[in-house]
């Protein structure tokens, strides 16, 4: 158990400590947040849109999301990097349980992606945010944050046990950028038509941040919830098992 | 002083690594005793590091099998992790991390506890003279601190075998003079047996007690230093002439004195019979012969020369090659 501790305790640290990849994950949400809260605020007028206080309202949900996805890429790059360097034989060459390498990034990715969440949810409450389930309710966000945040590090994990290259891994940043708004980020799908609304609706984020945006605008809303988890906890699960292939694959690549 | 092959903590037999067409490594028997330093000398891509990687678990042998502290490594590959500790060339401290955080850390992987681990620790950050910098970033260190750290975390959990792959490839002659001092003293005090790799000559020379000299994946000489050396042969004496035109002369004066070995123009060498008690002789020979000489110079033999009688080639001014990576392939996935 130890082995694991120590090791997230290293991946939060690096990633603490080198503002350049902490910092765009924490600024770029906070940048669409302020730029579509202005831009779109009169939207929230429109016919058939949801029920809220403001659009910032609307789209904290996806801020939050958007946090765990870009921040956890990270927890890759940084595996990548230990490859690169040789630290990853470092830790082969130890006796160590060959599951807490993994593990220790996922876990450092859910404890970033938790914190982040408590961020946002302050900054965006100096602009009036109103979170209708409260306090429980940003509990439980956060909680989901850090099961996303787990999963999307996990797949980045696998990318880099794959790759073993970081600039890869980094690559992979404008997939995860599509892959964001072919859903229901910015927009509720009530208002969308045609292919994007298809798109939309196949999209397993709509559905979570749809989730995570029910505790905001209507209050606890337990369906929402189970959505969203849903889906974070699908991708943790398949994040993690191809994590796990991968590793074992480069283990036996050469062992 | 030959001990059963199954006492001695490194065996291997007919160890062979390859990389698709490639032999990195050809059929390599070594033994390497208890307490022993020994000394793995070879040029840039000879096959020193991937037999260090087989050797540590990292790499998976194509045929043959070795030993480390009795553990099969491909079959018992954890324990061989728990008895040893390893300080790769190319395996890189992270710079993020502290030079305590990272001794901590390592101390957990290997599953000592908080409060031993503290006090390894310490006492390894002073023995490695890094006490004052242990609250820094490793990225800060210089390149002598980050392989006097590296030797700190591969004897964090008190390995009986240490594996040292290139310890001082790149390192200052200084930062390279008080590392063999740490070695040396980690070696003697411990007991620990070192397995060593190196490209220099000098260092085989000044700390292993024994050698094996790899060239193209296969030992091609084996023993200790003064063996290899004897093995060579006579000293060599070199005359330094006033004039080249004396040469052809110089070289018939000295004949009954040794053998010839080619030289640059201006100067004559000999590998000369009976060593130092011979160069008066020598002297009189070229004085006799009416040469007039700007110098002498005796030279014992070398384990370049060593190298060069194995193998047609100087190892010599490969170590201008430090900052290339040895075998690139065998790192890859």
């Amino acid at each position: 158990m130890r082995q694991y501790a120590a090791l997230s305790r290293r991946a939060v640290v690096n990633l603490l400590r080198q503002p350049t990849s902490v910092v765009p994950s924490l600024l770029f949400p906070l940048l669409f947040l302020a730029l579509t809260s202005s831009a779109f605020d009169r939207s929230t007028a429109l016919p058939g849109f949801p029920q809220v206080e403001s659009f910032l309202q609307f789209v904290v949900a996806t801020t939050i999301v958007q946090g765990a996805l870009f921040g956890s890429i990270a927890a890759g790059s940084d595996m990548a990097t230990d490859i690169e360097d040789g630290f990853f034989d470092r830790l082969v060459a130890s006796p160590v349980a060959r599951t807490s390498i993994l593990v220790g990034r996922v876990m450092g990715s859910m404890v970033f992606g938790f914190m982040q969440a408590w961020l946002f949810f302050g900054i965006t409450s100096l602009f009036g945010l109103n979170v209708r389930s409260g306090i429980i309710g940003m509990a439980a966000i956060s909680l989901v944050s850090a099961l996303l945040a787990g999963g999307i590090g996990a797949v980045s994990v696998a990318f880099a046990l794959r790759t073993g290259s970081a600039e890869a891994v980094r690559g992979a940043f404008p997939l995860l950028f599509s892959f964001l708004f072919l859903s229901s980020a910015f927009f509720p799908r009530d208002l969308m038509n045609g292919w994007f609304k298809s798109v939309a609706s196949l999209n397993p984020l709509s559905y979570m941040i749809e989730g995570l945006r029910s505790q905001v605008i209507t209050g606890l809303d337990a369906g929402g919830l189970a959505a969203a988890a849903g889906v974070a906890f699908g991708i943790l699960v398949v994040g993690t098992s191809a994590a796990g292939l991968a590793l074992s694959r480069r283990l036996t690549a050469n062992f | 002083m030959e001990r059963e092959p199954s006492d001695n903590p490194i065996v291997t037999e007919g160890l062979v690594r390859r990389f698709g067409a490639i032999e990195a490594v050809a059929g390599v028997d070594l033994s390497v005793g208890r307490g022993e330093i020994f000394g793995f000398l070879g040029p840039n891509g000879a096959g020193k590091s991937t037999m260090v990687r087989m050797l540590t678990t990292l790499l998976r042998p194509s045929a043959g099998r070795a030993l480390v502290g009795g553990h099969d490594v491909v079959r018992d590959a954890d324990a061989v992790r728990r008895s040893i500790g390893v300080a790769l060339q190319d395996a890189a401290i992270d710079p993020l991390m502290t030079g305590r955080e990272l001794l901590s850390l390592q101390a957990v992987l290997h599953g000592i506890d908080k409060t031993e681990g503290r006090r390894r620790g310490d006492e390894l950050l002073e023995t490695v003279g890094l006490t004052g910098a242990a609250g820094r970033r490793v990225g800060t260190y210089s390149g002598g601190m980050k392989r006097r750290l590296d030797l700190a975390l591969a004897l964090v959990h008190k390995p009986n075998i240490l594996f040292l792959d290139e310890p001082t490839t790149g390192l200052d002659p200084n930062s390279r003079i008080a590392l063999w001092d740490e070695v040396r003293v980690l070696n003697t005090h411990s007991g620990a047996t070192v397995f060593l790799t190196t490209q220099y000559m000098e260092e085989a020379d000044q700390l292993a007690g024994r050698i094996a000299i790899i060239d193209d994946g296969r030992i091609v000489a084996e023993g200790t230093p003064a063996e290899l050396k004897s093995r060579v042969g006579d000293p060599t004496l070199r005359v330094v002439l006033q004039s080249d035109q004396d040469a052809v002369s110089a070289e018939a004066a000295l004949l009954r004195l040794g053998e010839p070995v080619a030289d640059s123009p201006g100067h004559v060498s000999i590998r000369l019979a009976g060593g130092a008690s011979r160069v008066a002789a020598a002297a009189r020979a070229l004085e006799d012969a009416g040469i007039q000489i700007e110098g002498l110079e005796l030279r014992s033999p070398t384990l370049d020369d060593v190298f060069h009688i194995a193998t047609g080639r100087r190892l010599e001014g490969t170590a201008a090659e430090d900052a290339e990576p040895e075998e690139a392939e065998s790192s890859a996935p």
